[in-house]
Parts: C-alpha cells; sequence; structure tokens
C-alpha cells in the first residue's frame, strides 16, 4: 500500500476509500475560476459494484493499492460469481459477479486471463484488448448487395451481439475490440 | 491541424474585435513578461529573468491573465477596454481543455454591473455563432444562482449551509471524503465540484452567478447577502467564462493582496514578489465589470468541437521534447 497524489491518479487505479477498495472508472481534472485544481474521480466500489462520485485536491494523498496480476483460467461463472483457477499454483479464485458489468460477455471457459489480486482478495478482471469470438448467429448478407460499408449484427459465442460488416457468416472466428465492442478484422481459421 | 479550422478561429477573433469596436472599446495590449502580479493563490506562475549585463537581472512573470496591467488602465481613465491575449499558468494538468499556454479575451465596461455584463456576453457570443455551432451553445443563456444550482441539483441550500461544519457535514451525507483540516474553500469545492458541477443543465449556456463571499476575489459583495457579484459562463458543462462587477474599495483591495500573498508565500511552488505599487495605482479605480473568457475553449464550442486540440494549433502536450 502506497500513496498516491490525487493528480497523478489515472483511470483504471486501484485506491483505497473508507478501507475499501475502488477502481477509478473515470477521472477528469477541474481548476475552478477562483480556486486550487481538483480531480474528480468516478470510482466503482470493487465489492459491490456502487459508485462513489470524489472529489481530491490533486495535491491530496490517497491510498493506492499495491495489486498483482496473477494469470489464470476462466473455469465457470455460477451465476453469483466467476471462478478461476492460478495456472500455476491451481489455487482457485472467486469474484463476485456484482461488481463485474458486462464480464460475461468476454469471458470464455477454459481461457487465460488476468485476474487482479489484493492480499487474498480477488478485485477485478483484466481482459486483452482483443478478444476473438465464434459468431453463433449470423443472418445471411442481402445477394447481390455491395454496397461498400453496409453492415449487420451478429451474435458471438458469449451472447454479445457485434456490428459487422455484412460478409461475415455463422461459424467465423471475429476479432472485437473489448472497451468499445466494436468488430476489429475476420480471422481465417 | 485543418486549414479549415484555422480559417475559421481567424474569422472569428476578427468578429470579436468588430463586436468591441463598435461598441467603443478601445483594444489594447498590456505586457504579457511583468515584474509582479496580483497574488492569487490558486494559480501556479510561470517564472523567467531578465538579464541586463549592466543592471543585474530582474525576476519576471508570465501573466496569468491581462487583469493587472487593464486594471492600472482603468484606474488612469482609460475607459471601456478590452483584449486578446496570451495567458499562462503552471501547474496545471494539460487536458482536452487546459493548455498552460492558452488565449484569453477579456473586458472592462465602467459604471455597470455583472449582470449588465451578461447581456454583452450573449450579444458577443450570438454575433459570433457560426452556422455549425450547436444549438445548446447558443444564446440566450440560461441563469441561475448558485443558491438555486445547490436547491434544484443538491436538494439543499447552500445559504443555510455555508460554515465549515455544515460543509463538512454535507460532504459526510453524500460520503465524499472531507477532512476538518481542509480549508473552507476546498471544503466548498469538493461539494460543488462533486454533487452540482457534473449536473449543471448543458441544454443551454448557463450563467451561474453569487458565488459565495467567502471564495475570496476581487469581486464585489452583494450588499447584506453571504454572495459576490460574480457569475461564471457555463457551455456544455465547460466552463468558459468568469466574470465580477469588480471591487472599488482600495482598502479591501489591500486586504485580498495581502491575504493571498501570504497564502502565496507558504503554499505556492513560484512564490510572486507583490508589489505596493500596483495597490498605488489603483486609486481612482472606476466601478466598472470585467469579464474573461477563455478563447479557445469558446472557438471549440463554437466549433462543434469536443476539446481545444486542434484549435491550439500546437498543444505543449505535443510540442514537449
Amino acid at each position: 500500500m502506497g500513496q498516491i497524489k490525487a493528480g497523478a491518479i489515472a483511470k483504471g487505479t486501484f485506491l483505497l476509500e473508507k478501507d475499501t477498495p475502488f477502481i477509478v472508472v473515470e477521472r477528469e481534472f477541474v481548476n475552478p475560476g477562483k480556486g486550487s485544481a481538483f480531480a474528480r474521480l468516478k470510482l466503482k466500489n470493487l465489492r459491490t459494484g456502487a459508485v462513489l462520485k470524489v472529489t481530491h485536491k490533486t495535491q491530496d494523498a490517497v491510498e493506492e493499492i499495491d495489486v498483482e496480476d496473477v494469470s489464470s483460467q476462466f473455469l465457470y461463472s455460477d451465476g453469483e460469481s466467476y471462478h478461476f483457477m492460478n495456472t500455476v499454483t491451481f489455487e482457485q479464485y472467486e469474484i463476485p459477479m456484482v461488481s463485474m458489468e458486462d464480464m460475461q460477455y468476454f469471458l470464455k471457459e477454459g481461457e487465460s486471463y488476468k485476474v487482479v489480486r489484493w492480499g487474498n482478495e480477488s478485485l477485478d478482471i483484466k481482459l486483452p484488448p482483443k478478444i476473438d469470438f465464434l459468431v453463433t448467429e449470423a443472418e445471411d448478407g442481402v445477394k447481390g448487395d455491395t454496397v461498400q460499408g453496409a453492415t449487420k449484427y451478429v451474435k458471438v459465442e458469449t451472447g454479445l451481439t457485434v456490428k459487422v460488416p455484412i460478409f461475415i457468416k455463422e461459424g467465423e472466428t471475429i476479432r472485437v475490440n473489448v472497451e468499445t465492442k466494436e468488430y476489429q478484422e475476420r480471422i481465417n481459421n | 491541424m485543418v486549414v479549415e479550422i484555422i480559417k475559421k478561429c481567424s474569422s472569428i477573433k476578427k468578429e470579436i474585435r468588430n463586436f468591441f469596436d463598435s461598441r467603443g472599446f478601445l483594444e489594447v495590449e498590456t505586457p504579457l513578461l511583468s515584474p509582479h502580479l496580483i497574488p492569487e493563490s490558486s494559480i501556479e506562475n510561470f517564472k523567467t529573468d531578465l538579464i541586463s549585463p549592466y543592471k543585474g537581472n530582474s525576476p519576471l512573470f508570465l501573466t496569468p491573465s491581462p487583469e493587472i496591467w487593464m486594471k492600472q488602465l482603468l484606474a488612469r481613465g482609460s475607459g471601456d477596454i478590452y483584449q486578446i491575449c496570451k495567458s499562462f499558468r503552471n501547474s496545471e494538468q494539460i487536458s482536452a481543455i487546459h493548455n498552460p499556454e492558452f488565449t484569453m479575451l477579456e473586458w472592462y465596461k465602467t459604471g455597470i454591473t455583472s449582470d449588465a455584463n451578461i447581456k454583452i456576453c450573449e450579444d458577443l457570443i450570438d454575433s459570433i455563432s457560426l452556422s455549425e455551432t450547436p444549438q445548446k451553445c447558443r444564446p440566450p443563456f440560461r441563469v441561475m444562482t448558485m443558491e438555486e444550482a445547490f436547491r434544484e441539483l443538491g436538494g439543499f441550500s447552500l445559504e443555510e449551509n455555508l460554515d465549515s461544519e455544515s460543509l463538512l457535514g454535507l460532504l459526510s451525507d453524500h460520503n465524499i471524503p472531507g477532512s476538518s483540516n481542509d480549508s473552507w474553500e476546498v471544503l466548498f469545492h469538493k461539494l460543488f465540484l462533486t454533487l452540482i458541477e457534473p449536473e449543471l443543465p448543458t441544454e443551454k449556456p448557463l450563467v451561474l452567478k453569487n458565488y459565495p463571499s467567502r471564495l475570496s476575489t476581487l469581486a464585489a459583495d452583494v450588499t447584506g447577502t453571504p454572495w459576490s457579484d460574480r457569475w461564471e459562463l457555463y457551455i456544455n458543462g465547460i466552463e468558459i467564462a468568469n466574470c465580477y462587477t469588480e471591487e472599488t474599495d482600495l482598502k479591501k483591495m489591500q486586504n485580498y493582496y495581502q491575504n493571498e500573498t501570504s497564502i502565496k508565500a507558504a503554499e505556492a511552488v513560484i512564490p510572486v514578489v507583490s508589489s505596493e505599487k500596483w495597490l498605488a495605482g489603483m486609486a481612482g479605480f472606476p466601478s466598472c465589470s470585467g469579464s474573461a473568457i477563455g478563447v479557445d475553449r469558446l472557438l471549440a464550442a463554437l466549433l462543434g468541437m469536443k476539446g481545444i486540440q486542434g484549435v491550439i494549433l500546437f498543444p505543449l502536450d505535443d510540442i514537449l521534447l
């Protein structure tokens, strides 16, 4: 655990506020017309998923959490928690789903991810920037439709709906940008 | 860099000058390098040195706004004046709406209060808006007092909670970290910036007026109230302008000057040289209202852009080695 100046806090920083671990989901610097510089933060409670809005002077020291990224395999979700296994020690980790909005669309059983650990607690899952998915539902493109840039929606194996070019077919693999949920490219198997 | 944007920015700046020229304001140019500054405790400055082989070196500061010298001109009887110039603020985060070097428009009109300056600002923005200027960035302005903003958006009265203890209680009620070690200004800003400012209505430009007079400024008080005669303009949720009915009482100016100098001496990374000469030069300062606009932010709003990147041709972030 260390101290960090609020002015140095970035999106994705792990903080401790009132003995509770949070992740910074939004950060904005504000200089009021008259007054000191402030960092306005939107924090997500990593235990409950609740959002907390706080404002610190940029010079204020805030508790930063020392976390560790552990390579882990996603095993399954039981509706309450995601279950992972440390690929080196085989230790199993459980992360409550409540703080993980949309995470189910990016987790594939058997795949490896980084689990963010703080002491004995699993706080978060770090996703790679891009993930490849199998297209499981796609309507055929309209015959003869050669209009450039024509798009349609398909569903992938995790249930995520993605806007794709019209030529993408069921059974193909596509690469998706995790942050924007946008189609990147078709992967030839 | 898009040449089309440069052309539009250039044309808007000409229109700003036309606006003030046609209303009888005199355009002035005051020093950007100054041997002393008005000590504003919230602003860090840029310092440099004049090198003189004959008289020794002298510290100089890049002005954080043209206020210091424009006010001296007013005290010498200049009448209504305006200026478009570069201003410099150190130690601020470089972001989509901040650059350490930026363009400021500042004007002073004598014999009016800040309320009358709302209309001037409205007319100005109306006259320089472009066909692509989003409707939400165009006049008419909506006017709201701080008290109304706290009641409507926070659900409580600011006027009834102006002491530090109440502000701390409100912070605690809303789960916002604050400490009894925080100054009154910091407690107020934590509450305002967390709860109120992000919720300010954005469907029209918004004038937020009557700030607590405990925020130490050179704005005059609204007599018999806890408010100072001051407003800020927000366009699309971003603060664009700051306006005062200027304080004319030399004693109050002196108190402000001394108070800010002592805070500055204790807290600032760059301590500024203060000068009693400036105060002496303020004798004869007329009743007036002064307004300052961040031109880069205004141009971005008029062009329907999200930030000042593109309006500022070479943002410091891009050119730093």
